[in-house]
């Protein structure tokens, strides 16, 4: 009797990615209490690998994503310097790299804006999302090579390697935060900017509030259902853990309309922003919730047009390898003329004219 | 996917037909929100499922 094996037809659950390089570049301090882990880098993971895999559905959704690279993108080149080697951590769909062909938006007239930068690496773990754009138009414009990570917390590159490391919206699902943090600044060349932004603090607040209230009083109690988020005064922190100097950490609110908070959701979902929290309450959220967080949300917060506004706050956060040669901030008491003076003359200026 | 409607919009829809009930469950709530309990508004939900539940059949 013929037995017939279907095994090779079915997908393998598992990841495929590259095997972790057998170098380790660099070693880092273990902190003293082991690591707590808040997201499941799996289900991480995989809510992005679905995501992607829906082409047209996970390009609808990059109007945030895209928005803020192309913030990013302004950030970057608001230093005055020539990157030939980048560094994308955390790349999504490499909307860092497509923000970067398209000129920019003060000077619409002055071309591209990945004249100042040579070569873009682009890492993500998820590599149904890294590769969703591989065949667009933009590829070929400016010089990228895709890589797929096994693990976000984990950067396979020696020490001094990149000109300029940058990181759009994916830092908030990492549990080790200062770990990543002290590898970029390994993988800097000396004297070199990381770049990055995450969500943080009160974004999402008006969702989490209305699924609380409306937990509380469906089955009395409340679960998780948005991540914990870093603060402002969190990341200054972290920053200099990581040993960064000349820090600038800044704040964007971005408040997006929606029609419904079903509407949100599902764009949350095909972001690939879903629940990762490993203590969330396993399984859907069920109806009668959906159902009370839905006329909470549009009574607690709704606008009077009846949209639904959901905040999305952005920690934008620049920190520079440290050099001796290195441009040092002033002593105190040196300035030379006051900074008030200035702004009020400019003030004045705008106001004559 | 295309040709297949997901549940979640179904329930959107029907969710969408009672805004009126939504928005007196809405309004028990936040009248105090600082003080919830289990059930605190439990008339108005059920008047609000009940609305859902019609639509949800009729769509």
């Amino acid at each position: 009797m013929n037995s017939f094996s279907v095994r090779s037809f079915i997908p393998p659950l598992t990841r495929r990615c590259m095997p972790l390089r057998v170098t380790r570049p660099y070693a880092i301090q273990a902190a003293g209490a082991p690591t707590l882990e808040i997201f499941s880098h799996q289900h991480k993971w995989m809510q992005k690998e679905r995501a992607a895999a829906d082409t047209e559905t996970s390009r609808k959704v990059d109007y945030l994503r895209d928005e803020i690279a192309s913030r990013l993108c302004e950030r970057l080149l608001d230093i005055n310097r020539y990157f030939p080697n980048v560094l994308d951590l955390g790349a999504n769909a490499c909307n860092l790299a497509r923000m970067l062909t398209l000129p920019s938006e003060d000077s619409p007239n002055a071309g591209p804006r990945y004249k100042r930068v040579g070569k873009i690496t682009s890492v993500d773990s998820s590599e149904t999302l890294l590769y969703r754009d591989a065949d667009l138009l933009f590829n070929k414009e400016i010089e990228i090579t895709r890589e797929v990570l096994s693990t976000s917390e984990l950067l396979p590159y020696e020490a001094n390697t990149f000109d300029a490391v940058l990181s759009s919206l994916s830092l908030h699902w990492i549990n080790d935060l200062p770990s990543v943090l002290a590898q970029v600044n390994n993988i800097l060349k000396p004297d070199s900017p990381f770049i990055g932004v995450m969500m943080g603090g009160d974004s999402l607040y008006e969702l989490r509030t209305s699924l609380q209230l409306a937990e509380l009083d469906r089955r009395g109690g409340v679960s998780t259902h948005t991540s914990p988020l870093a603060d402002v005064r969190d990341v200054g922190g972290l920053l200099q853990r990581a040993g960064f100097s000349l820090l600038t950490v800044d704040v964007d609110d971005i408040v997006v309309e929606f029609p419904d908070t079903f509407s949100l959701m599902k764009d949350l979902q095909a972001m690939g922003e879903s629940n990762a929290v490993i203590a969330r309450e396993k399984g859907a959220i069920r109806r009668d919730v959906l159902l009370a967080a839905e006329s909470i949300y549009r009574e607690l917060h709704g606008n009077d047009d009846g949209t639904l506004p959901a905040t999305f706050r952005l920690i934008y956060m620049i920190g520079w390898k440290h050099s001796p040669d290195q441009a040092k901030p002033l002593e105190r008491g040196t300035g030379m003329f006051s900074i008030k003076d200035f702004l009020e003359k400019g003030q004045k200026d705008t106001e004559d004219k | 996917m295309p040709g297949r409607t997901r549940p979640i919009d179904k329930f959107a829809t029907a969710v969408a037909k009672c805004s009126k009930e939504g928005k007196a469950y809405g309004q028990c709530i936040t009248a105090d929100y600082n003080n919830v309990y289990k059930d605190k508004c439990l008339t108005e939900f059920l008047k609000l499922k009940e609305c859902y539940l019609a639509a949800y059949k009729k769509w």
